[in-house]
């Protein structure tokens, strides 16, 4: 009988059940680089793509594939490919579908390494982005060109906390037969699941609030198989002749799974950014508890937010919730169960205040990373944006006075009291 | 392949191999609402197994334009065409589902030039209960959830896949949702009101084999052995899933029908 799983019951279960031979209820890390073949026609029919199975780990491995149905699942996409982080999965995506002449319009407020592959990377192998202001469909439309292959932007967009209004955006993607691609990072299917909401192809970087321990990096594709590759001049890497495999056409024989099967045929096998077995497995330990885990860090956020709002040190406070934001109305529709756990603010007293703060908490961790189970802080103007001025990270959409927060699992009152340890030691310096 | 049939565009999947019509043919013909995806690990398999393989999308479905059709007979009919026009003889056919009707169908009107008969989750009858087919008609997106939830086993519920990332009602939902919306009501239809299947299956004169799956909700066991038992000398094999099992026991499926083909003459 089928029982239709829900969320929280896929997150634990869904890509394994317990193995005949050995019963292991814990998806076994297959670690091994390649598989014994039974017979030359078996070898010959995974080679030519006859069927599924796996015959080299840079392709695809047990341990992987578990991880890749389970996000499959989660998303509600046709399939999936893990790989090696979510810049992986990201180029993945884009060398899949562009070639040189082709265009991108990608959201203006993004992930660094994001916005750097296409606007310095890409370039110099022909494909040309023109980024526009994510929370404008109308600018979106207008950017859209005859050679516009795909149109990217961050669900949230890291560091501005953006929020996409992803229906609008597909409907305009839609209209022109142009893949919608969402770097979902940031909410996780948990806050939202973009292909109910009409994108076509999802990235993630597993490394964050998926895997959410920060204890292995990967990424992964999700295709949603709701995109009709069909029109073979404008997709012809998708529909028109494969180089190998007789010439194959993925769109004709794979359908709603014709990108991932195009990516596993020439981005794995050609570039190689295979994810370890190892990582699949802390990643997918990581999945497990991801419904537990998103609640708390959105309970965790909603309590920071009140006690950062209400703080005489405080300047400003930034998080999609916050009415105060400018996108808090398309975040209360397309994400209602909350915006993600990172929020930004202003701390009084500009770049020496932050940096007084960042060296002063104990328990919230300065690192560059984000979506661990533990707090998470950093202060760009005295770190990653230390060698600019002021007025230059003002042109950047940064501010030098800004320190952003991943919110963690702690007790919520061991956060705020390790906090107000960084506030006090600002005010120390202000006296 | 793509072919202007009876006036419309026409999609036949070759398994990725050109047609040759100097080897042995096998058509698959697919089930209600679906298209040459629901073969996809069966057409490239024996294309490259040195037949000559043929996954017609009907009317209305996958890539075929025109209007589906309107009882298992027009489709029995559409099928015998094909073959015509495409010089196509001695066929092993191989339907599943809805596609084991129009097999019963084609072995009365295509005697002669019929080798074998291949039923792949298959009964003489497809009762449909009126819930699903007002669904279809109301609203075909929603009815194809629902089948692609009923028609998978335990393999569909647990993300299960032998083909590594692949999502079972992910990916058949979005098969579905190819074709013309029109197209599963059409096809419900035609399963509900075919009544001819008993007779047609004990009309079956040539090689037979019955693939049926244990936990198949949407052809039940139970009617497939009924059926199976109508047929003189058929082959018959039980698999472990549930209904679609081309894509939940792709191997398994794949090595029954090999071997059966090997038995052919
Ligand atoms: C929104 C977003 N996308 C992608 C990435 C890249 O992920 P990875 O480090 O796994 O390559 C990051 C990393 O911070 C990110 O924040």
């Amino acid at each position: 009988m089928s029982e239709n799983y829900k969320f929280d019951t896929l997150s634990l279960h869904a890509g394994h059940i317990p193995d005949k031979e050995t019963g292991s209820r814990a998806v076994p890390i297959y670690q091994t680089t390649s598989y014994v073949f039974n017979s030359t026609e078996e070898a010959a029919s995974l080679y030519n793509m006859e069927v599924g199975g796996h015959l080299y780990t840079r392709i695809s491995n047990p341990t992987v594939a578990a991880l890749e149905q389970r996000l499959a699942a989660l998303e509600g996409g046709a399939s999936a490919l893990a790989c090696s982080s979510g810049m992986a999965a990201m180029h993945l995506v884009v060398s899949a579908i562009c070639s040189s002449g082709d265009h991108i319009v990608a959201s203006s407020k993004m992930y660094g390494a994001n916005i750097n592959l296409l606007q310095h990377t890409m370039p110099r192998f022909g494909v040309k982005t023109d980024f526009v202001n994510p929370n404008d469909p109308e600018a979106i439309k207008r950017a859209i060109k005859p050679n516009t292959k795909l149109v990217f932007g961050e669900v949230i967009g890291n560091p501005g906390l953006d929020i996409m209004d992803v229906p609008e955006i597909a409907k305009i993607c839609n209209s022109k037969n142009i893949p919608l691609v969402l770097d979902a990072t940031f909410n996780t299917p948990y806050l939202m699941q973009p292909f109910k909401h009409g994108a076509n192809i999802i990235v993630h970087s597993l490394t964050k609030w998926l895997g959410g321990h920060g204890i292995a990096i990967g990424g992964a594709v999700v295709n949603g198989g709701n995109f009709d590759w069909g029109d073979k001049d404008k997709f012809p890497t998708i529909s028109g002749p494969h180089f190998a495999l007789g010439g194959i056409s993925f769109w004709e024989e794979f359908g709603p799974s014709a990108l991932i099967a195009k990516i596993r045929a020439e981005g794995m096998y050609n570039f190689g950014p295979s994810l370890s077995p190892t990582n699949a497995f802390h990643l997918m330990q990581g999945i497990e508890t991801l419904p537990l885990r998103m609640k708390k860090h959105i309970e965790n956020t909603h309590s920071i937010l009140d006690f950062l709002v209400n703080h005489e040190m405080v300047e400003w406070v930034k998080h999609p919730d916050l009415e105060t934001h400018p996108d808090h109305e398309v975040a209360k529709r397309i994400l209602p169960k909350g915006s993600g756990s990172i929020v930004a603010f202003g701390i009084k007293g500009g770049r020496e205040a932050g940096k007084a703060f960042i060296e002063s908490v104990q328990l919230a961790s300065h690192l560059a990373n984000v979506g661990d189970a533990k707090t998470l802080l950093i202060h760009p103007g005295s770190t990653t944006h230390s060698h600019l001025s002021s007025e230059a990270m003002k042109e950047g959409g940064l501010t030098d006075d800004m320190i952003r927060l991943s919110i963690g699992l702690e007790d919520i009152n061991d956060i705020k009291k390790d906090f107000e340890k960084g506030f006090k030691a600002v005010k120390k310096l202000n006296r | 392949m793509i072919i202007n049939f009876k006036g419309a565009k026409t999609y036949i999947g070759t398994g990725g191999k050109s047609l040759d019509t100097t080897k042995k043919t096998l058509c698959f013909l697919h089930g209600s609402g679906q298209n040459h995806l629901s073969f996809i690990q069966q057409a490239r398999f024996f294309a490259y197994k040195g037949y000559s393989v043929i996954v017609p999308d009907m009317p209305a479905h996958g890539f075929s334009d025109g209007n589906p059709c309107k009882s298992i007979k027009e489709n029995a009919e559409w099928i015998t065409d094909l073959l015509v026009d495409l010089k196509l003889k001695d066929v092993v056919v191989i339907g599943h589902s809805q596609g084991c009707l129009v097999a019963l169908e084609l072995n009365r009107i295509l005697k002669s030039s019929l080798e074998a008969l291949i039923f792949v989750a298959g009964s003489n009858e497809i009762p449909v209960n009126q819930f699903l087919l007002d669904l279809s008609k109301e609203n075909p997106q929603k009815a194809y959830q629902m089948m692609v939830t009923w028609g998978h086993g335990i393999d569909g519920d647990m993300s299960i896949n032998k083909w590594p990332g692949h999502y079972h009602y992910g990916e058949g939902s979005n098969i579905m949702c190819m074709n013309k919306p029109t197209a599963l009501e059409y096809d419900l239809h035609s399963c509900n009101d075919y009544s001819d299947g008993i007779d047609a299956a004990k009309n079956i004169k040539v090689p037979a084999l019955a693939v049926l799956a244990k936990n198949d909700q949407m052809t039940p066991l139970k009617s497939g052995l009924k059926f199976v038992e109508l047929i003189k000398n058929c082959e018959i094999h039980i698999l472990d899933c549930g209904h679609f099992l081309p894509s939940e026991r792709p191997m398994e499926l794949n090595s029954i029908i090999k071997s059966f083909l090997s038995k052919l003459k």
